[in-house]
């Protein structure tokens, strides 16, 4: 698979700042790829996603978005992308509609024409048919201001999309809204993906959000501290546990000592392991009263990764 | 009508034509797009404005203060000895004022859209950052236009009349005018990111002009430090112009208009060009270099 982002060390230092914001990193997403970048506040998610968008200079490195570098083909790049950014950029003055309007000219797609009556058919068929799947429809024609934070979400979203953008950057996008808005907003994400094959880098500081992803990288201090698919960062930072108990303990505990396991005793026997837990399982003679299997989630490999390193950003 | 231009020209042009063919409807479709650009950036600073009945009414209320209290009491007291009607020549120069103030003034909106991170949105659209810029100036003309007309309105009910094809020449240039306008003030609120400084940044901008300029007071004989200041204000040369049309053919013609229409219209050019890449620059790199 060719990669539509490609990063090579970038470094940014801000004016005044003592020291990078971003300090070498390096990464590269492949065309359709679910791609986060995971860190905590102040990690350097949003300077890079912002050098990656244009709307930031980089001090250093190179960075080529669908095969444009983001200096000299500034325009090109701006072209093949679609961005949510942390705050809602909508016009607050404007209506729903007249905000998609202003984008889908801005790119090109239309001649402006001042109402939405006397835009091409194509325009009107593809904003009412876009506005009901994110469930905007009814408030398709009403003033920003009107509109509640997940309704402004999903708006900026159809709007972001409308372009058919190659790459679609979320930069923390699920902030401040309610959990239904985050699981549709969500679905919606993923189907447009599936349609259209678009590549999606996404900055958040919600690990359940990164879970489903298909790489992740953990941002810190500007620094990539790890980087993978979301079940080998699980694995290879975290061990499993296998919870058993018995009503013979002294022969559980010897068995999972025969098999080179180590154990500790909590109120059960907690077992950790790596690999398959079927194979310890199959193993043991003894009867078991007590049969649990612990899955780390990513949350887990994220606090451990960066709280017991110390490595948490300010 | 840009629309069938612009697929016209082929913004999604086959590949399978002539590379020729191709590259010249390319470049054609990308004029083209920026001319959408100018337009759709125009036409939303004009969909706010008529949102905004404030800045309708204030628009319509600040040519009452200006023609008709400063500019009656200056008749009032100061018109003799001029050789020339002290009305018609300020209403001449508060009508360029208007275009000048409220251009520069629609152009603090730009402080609006950074506030409320509109500015991203329009800065990661693949367009000309002129185009952008270019479009904002026009749209802020929306207001100037109708506070000129009300200019004229006031100097009507003053007793103050312009021929109406001098009046449409006028207006045929104010385009140019506003841009002038409009170019200056970004030099100063491309780099401003803060509303009250910007509104004393306009300030800045028109006041010293609508006294150095000739708006209201003649500056044929001024010297020194205020002969090279008016000569520097873009404003001096849109009012002299706006005169010379008005007075064109007229015995006070010698007495009113400075420079050659010629010499204005260059100067104004020049003046505007530069004023707006040096604002654009501003503009661009206080957004995009931190």
């Amino acid at each position: 698979m060719s990669a539509v982002i490609e990063v090579n060390n970038l470094v940014k230092q801000y004016k005044g700042a003592k020291e990078p914001s971003v300090k070498g990193i390096s990464f590269s997403a492949d065309k359709g790829e679910f791609f986060a970048f995971l860190g905590p506040n102040g990690a350097g998610k949003t300077t890079t996603i912002s050098i990656l968008t244009t709307t930031l200079n980089k001090t250093s490195g190179e960075v080529r978005i669908a095969g444009y570098d983001t200096d000299k083909d500034a325009r090109q790049v701006r072209e093949h992308i679609g961005i949510i950014f942390q705050k809602s950029s909508l016009d607050p003055q404007l209506t729903a509609e007249e905000n998609i309007r202003f984008h889908a000219c801005l790119y090109g797609m239309y001649g402006y024409r001042p109402t939405f009556k006397l835009m091409p058919a194509e325009y009107r068929k593809r904003v009412l048919e876009l506005a009901d799947v994110v469930g905007i429809g009814d408030a398709l024609f009403k003033p920003i201001k009107k509109l509640s934070g997940g309704m402004q979400r999903k708006l900026e979203i159809i709007r972001s999309l409308i372009h058919t953008p190659d790459v679609l950057f979320l930069d923390e996008p699920t902030q401040g809204l309610d959990a239904v808005s985050r699981r549709s907003l969500w679905e919606y994400i993923n189907d447009v993906r599936n349609q259209y094959g678009t590549t999606v880098f996404l900055t958040t500081h919600y690990i359940d959000e990164a879970e489903n992803v298909d790489r992740v990288c953990i941002i810190n201090h500007g620094e990539i501290a790890a980087c993978s698919s979301p079940e080998e960062l699980k694995q290879s930072l975290l061990r499993q546990e296998l919870i058993l108990d018995a009503p013979n303990r002294a022969e559980l505990t010897a068995e999972l000592t025969a098999q080179g396991l180590s154990y500790t005793m909590n109120g059960h026997v907690t077992v950790s392991y790596q690999g398959s837990a079927q194979t310890i399982i199959n193993k043991l003679q003894t009867q078991l009263t007590v049969l649990q299997i612990h899955e780390p989630t990513l949350e887990d490999a994220y606090v451990e990764f960066l709280g017991n390193t110390g490595r948490l950003a300010a | 009508m840009t629309e069938h231009v612009i697929r016209a020209a082929g913004i999604a042009y086959p590949r399978n034509v002539r590379s020729t063919d191709y590259e010249s409807a390319q470049e054609k479709s990308k004029v083209f797009k920026e001319l959408n650009t100018v337009i759709t950036v125009m036409a939303r600073e004009i969909t706010v404005s008529l949102k905004s009945p404030a800045m309708l009414i204030i628009s319509l209320v600040m040519p009452v203060v200006m023609m008709g209290m400063i500019g009656g009491n200056l008749m009032q007291n100061m018109a003799g000895g001029l050789g020339f009607q002290l009305g018609s020549f300020m209403l001449i120069g508060m009508a360029i004022n208007m275009l000048f103030m409220f251009t520069a003034q629609g152009m603090t909106s730009l402080i609006d859209d950074h506030e409320t991170d509109f500015t991203q949105e329009m800065l990661v659209s693949p367009v000309s950052r002129y185009s952008l810029v270019i479009g904002k100036i026009f749209g802020s003309m929306f207001g100037a236009i109708l506070s000129m007309i009300a200019t004229l309105a006031v100097g009507l009910v003053m007793g103050i009349t312009l021929p109406v094809g001098q009046l449409l020449l006028i207006l045929a240039l104010s385009p140019l005018m506003c841009l002038s306008g409009g170019a200056l003030a970004m030099i100063f609120i491309g780099v401003i990111k803060n509303r009250k400084v910007a509104n004393m940044a306009v300030m800045f901008i028109v006041m010293p002009q609508m006294f150095l300029s000739g708006v209201i007071i003649p500056i044929q004989h001024s010297t020194g430090a205020l002969m090279v200041l008016s000569r520097m204000m873009p404003m001096t040369y849109c009012v002299d112009l706006a005169r010379a049309v008005v007075y064109s053919g007229s015995p006070q013609y010698d007495s009113v208009v400075m420079f050659n229409p010629v010499v204005n219209c260059l100067v104004i050019v020049a003046l505007t060009v530069g004023c707006l890449i040096v604002g654009t620059y501003f503009f661009a790199k206080s957004e995009k270099v931190r």
